[in-house]
């Protein structure tokens, strides 16, 4: 089943007075299926982000429509985009974005408290999903106090306690030491392997070879795609070093 | 040139750019340097000075230009010191970028010029453009000749100069010595130095709320306040002293004891903001309070001010039972035998005679004054009354002995008295022995005349009275034995008169007849000291002066100190609003809705800001008891008036704050959700 479809994306950018424009996007098509772990890779200025944040719902695309199970992005109000986030989508960013004033636990309560639910009921969703994360020793501590792969991981769990249609993570290995970044690639795999839906940019090639399937992203398109089939992650990772460097190269074009 | 010109471009950018915080603060700067002017300007002004009682005024206002130098100091460097923290990162950005310390304090030097110059000039500006109208509502307030001719000050000019000078010189130099001592990448990561969680501090909670509980119960309970006045200083350190625990420690643990509650913490209403708080208060517990104790200075100072001013007439009613009243006070009791009393009595009526003019009403009675101490069933004769320590004061009575036959004819009552009884009414005490017992004099207490008989000083003396209606004079000799420790008799025989002309008469010719009447009565005893006279005319021109002087400044030092109030309020929320930027855009991220964002920052900034000032309304209403007693020793007796007063000051300034706190919410709301862009 597809849960996420992307079609003919464009993002268009204007300076203030119609000046001269910027095409960030220019043509972006592609499905996510149910239980997938997709790694979109780019450069910098490749238009990840402004992939990411069209999916996010952050921001509008310039034409072209996302739809999430069948429902149009487009459809959404602006006030209702935030609800939206919070119900059907999970995020982990770079920079963990957890905030100060909570505790690790609250932190991940933080979208459940928004849309409502009762303590007893968040409570029996963080037990198992801290389990396995790892981190219900560290519930009660404040971000300050703990490392930064706990603090993604407790952003995972924050992701994840919503039972969210997919979660898109951006470059979440992006502030860890090599350790951390394996330890928590280990978990994704791991959570995807027990069904979740994962959407993840990157540029980090050793990222990208636990994901299904890759895409690569240039000059605002989808430039080419690697299926991992039945590749371990170490041959996956040669693969898209492979592609990589090709890309780079200005080579080859579907 | 080019050179030359571009660190005053830069400064001017600077402060442009960061209009936000520096409109306040201009603001600040030309509201002191224009209040300081005003009162200058006023307190030097010749149309104060040519005044009857204008002195005293004078005296008031130059405390309050001392009160307002010392405060624009402190003021100035706490706003201050918030510019400087925000500018912080742009300096740090300027010397990344290759600029030297020499030439970043250089911009700080010119815009602290700017600031200056825009300062002063507009301060002044406004100070003299205000300081008629200031000196209108003084002259009116102190009941002076008003005069509309514009007049400017160059002993105020040169003073606010002066004093402006040193302040923004002292600040320059300390924004300049900061940037010296400042390395590049400390100034652009001043502000994310990370924040541990507050931690309630129970006990010091604790404390506070016992002192400020004990300090609420101390004011409640005093009864006599000139002895307690030691007590109720005490109370108001504890007050200060406990409000600054409840707000740094006790909200913390209150936010800490919503926290420890599950249903109610975790609820989209309260979670967000009650974990804030906790920083919140944290961080801002010593502000919130200051502007508490400022909050509940200025409510005592107006109500009480405003509550002497408006007042001043039934006060004077208190003082003078009658228009005019011409007091013998003698010694010796045939100073005032009837024969006596006859003769004076018609030396008045001859000045009446003689201007054409009869009193409506005339009252007139004798009575004799002793000050005693009680001890046990025993009245001693005061001796050492001044000796006493501050806390004998309790013990001490003020005693009134008047005839049965003189209280029947003012009061109209048919009472009666045999030889060695009396009847008492006790003025601002109780009394509930059976005898009282002074000297050889021993008189048995039969009950209590509900009626107290109209002697002024009973209400004016600060000590607490006792009005004792005695068969005769007679009764009364054995206390002409009694001395004082300078030898001198103590007892004190007076005869009071008292007339009043109604509302039909001038203020000169009352003034001139009393005048005339004061003087035959000094010439029938020749002697100065044996008349105690008032004229409600003469009384209330000095009494205005005086009064009217300090509701002025009372007014003048509320405005400032509000004002200051309400500037710090507003520093506090935008700092705030900078270090809450990133988390309503991780909040947001996450899913919390605008309109969520918006109830969180309102109910954040309600606490913050109706937190003092509920707190103060407290105080005031603690306070009050006291205030009221204290009042009351400046004859006020008008209770509603009062509360009145009061309970309109507190809303006129709730008002205010509320004003002030829409403006504060828009632009703390701006700041978060510009976040939004980024």
């Amino acid at each position: 089943m597809t849960v996420l479809e992307v079609n003919h994306l464009q993002k268009v950018y204007a300076t203030r007075f119609g000046g001269s424009k910027v095409e960030a996007l220019k043509n972006v098509n592609f499905t996510v299926e149910e239980g997938e772990f997709v790694a979109i890779m780019g450069e910098s200025g490749s238009g990840k982000t402004t992939l990411l944040n069209i999916l996010a719902a952050l921001d509008k695309p310039t034409s072209g429509n996302v739809l999430l199970k069948g429902k149009d992005f487009a459809s959404i109000k602006e006030a209702e985009a935030a609800a939206f986030r919070r119900d059907h989508l999970g995020f982990v960013f770079q920079d963990f974005n957890l905030l100060d004033t909570f505790t690790l636990e609250d932190n991940i309560y933080l979208p459940l408290v928004l849309k409502g639910k009762s303590y007893a009921e968040m409570h029996d969703r963080l037990t198992p999903i801290a389990q396995r994360l790892g981190i219900a020793s560290l519930l009660q501590k404040y971000p300050y106090e703990v490392s930064g792969g706990q603090k993604q991981r407790a952003a995972v769990a924050r992701a994840l306690i919503t039972d969210p249609e997919i979660i898109l993570a951006d470059e979440p290995t992006g502030a860890l030491d090599s350790r951390a970044s394996d330890e928590l690639l280990r978990l994704f795999g791991e959570i995807n392997r027990g069904g979740q839906t994962i959407l993840m940019v990157t540029h980090s090639v050793k990222a990208a070879s636990v994901a299904s399937r890759v895409l690569f992203i240039r000059d605002g398109e989808v430039f080419h795609q690697l299926y991992r089939g039945d590749l371990p992650n170490e041959q996956l990772y040669q693969k898209i070093s492979d592609t990589l460097t090709m890309l780079q190269g200005g080579g080859i074009k579907e | 040139m080019k050179r030359f010109l571009l660190f005053p471009k830069l400064a001017c950018e600077g402060i442009l750019k960061n209009r936000r915080l520096y409109i306040p603060y201009l603001l600040s700067c030309i509201g002191m340097v224009m209040m300081s002017y005003i009162m200058h300007a006023l307190a030097v002004s010749p149309s104060l000075q040519h005044m009857p009682g204008g002195g005293n005024a004078e005296a008031f206002l130059s405390l309050g230009q001392l009160v307002i130098a010392l405060f624009a100091l402190l003021f100035l460097f706490y706003t201050n010191s918030f510019l400087s923290r925000r500018r912080c990162r742009e300096y740090g950005l300027y010397s990344i970028l290759g600029m030297d310390r020499r030439s970043i304090s250089r911009i700080v030097l010119w815009e602290s010029l700017i600031v200056t110059v825009i300062s002063i000039l507009c301060g002044m500006g406004l100070g003299i453009l205000f300081s008629k109208l200031a000196e209108l509502g003084l002259m009116n307030a102190v009941r002076g000749d008003i005069n509309y001719r514009f007049t400017v000050q160059p002993e105020a000019i040169r003073y606010t100069l002066i004093v402006y000078g040193i302040i923004f010189a002292l600040l320059t130099l300390r924004s300049v010595f900061n940037i010296r001592k400042s390395r590049p990448l400390e100034l652009l990561r001043s502000e994310s130095v990370g924040e541990k969680a507050p931690k309630a501090n129970w006990v010091l909670a604790m404390i506070g709320l016992i002192l400020i509980v004990l300090a609420y119960w101390t004011s409640i309970g005093i009864q006599t306040p000139l002895a307690a006045l030691v007590l109720f200083f005490i109370a108001v350190l504890m007050v200060i002293a406990g409000t600054y625990l409840l707000f740094m420690s006790g909200s913390v643990a209150f936010c800490k004891l919503l926290q420890a509650n599950k249903q109610y913490y975790y609820r989209k209403e309260h979670f967000v903001s009650v974990s804030s708080m906790a920083y919140r208060m944290k961080r801002n517990g010593a502000g919130l309070a200051s502007i508490c104790i400022l909050s509940t200075m200025v409510l005592v100072m107006i109500a009480s001010t405003s509550s002497l001013y408006f007042g001043a007439d039934d006060a004077i009613r208190t003082r003078f039972q009658a228009h005019t009243q011409l007091e013998v006070r003698r010694e010796d009791p045939d100073d005032i035998s009837d024969e006596k009393i006859a003769a004076l009595r018609g030396q008045y009526e001859q000045v009446f005679r003689h201007v054409d003019l009869m009193p409506e009403t005339v009252l007139e009675y004798r009575y004799a004054v002793i000050t005693g101490m009680m001890s046990g069933s025993d009245m001693k004769a005061d001796s050492n009354a001044i000796d006493a320590s501050i806390f004998g004061y309790d013990n001490l009575r003020m005693l009134c002995f008047v005839s049965v036959t003189d209280y029947n004819r003012v009061m109209h009552t048919q009472l009666s008295l045999n030889a060695g009884e009396a009847l008492v009414t006790p003025i601002r005490c109780t009394y509930d022995r059976q005898t009282i017992h002074m000297g050889d004099m021993q008189l048995q207490v039969i009950g209590q005349a509900e009626q107290p008989m109209p002697i002024g000083e009973v209400y004016t003396m600060v000590i607490p009275s006792l009005i004792v209606i005695i068969p005769d004079y007679e009764t009364i000799v054995p206390l002409q034995e009694l001395v004082d420790c300078n030898g001198d008799q103590m007892l004190d025989i007076r005869w009071y008169y008292g007339y009043d002309f109604g509302e039909h008469i001038s203020e000169t010719a009352a003034i001139a007849i009393f005048e005339a009447q004061k003087a035959a009565a000094l010439s029938f005893y020749e002697g100065g000291t044996a008349i105690d006279a008032g004229c409600v005319f003469t009384e209330r021109n000095d009494f205005y002066a005086t009064f009217g002087g300090l509701f002025f400044l009372g007014i003048l030092l509320s405005v400032v100190f509000i004002f200051a109030a309400v500037v710090i309020i507003y520093y506090t929320q935008i700092s705030e609003g900078y270090e809450d930027q990133k988390r309503f855009a991780i909040m947001r991220k996450v899913g919390m809705t605008d309109s969520d964002i918006r109830k969180s920052i309102n109910s954040q900034v309600l606490t913050v800001f109706f937190a003092p000032l509920l707190m103060a309304g407290l105080h005031l209403a603690f306070a009050f008891p006291f205030v009221w007693k204290l009042l009351q020793l400046f004859n006020l007796r008008n209770l509603p008036l009062v509360i009145c007063i009061t309970v309109g000051a507190f809303a006129a300034f709730g008002a205010l704050y509320g004003i002030i706190y829409k403006l504060t919410a828009g632009a703390y709301y701006r700041i978060v959700s510009s976040a939004e862009q980024t």
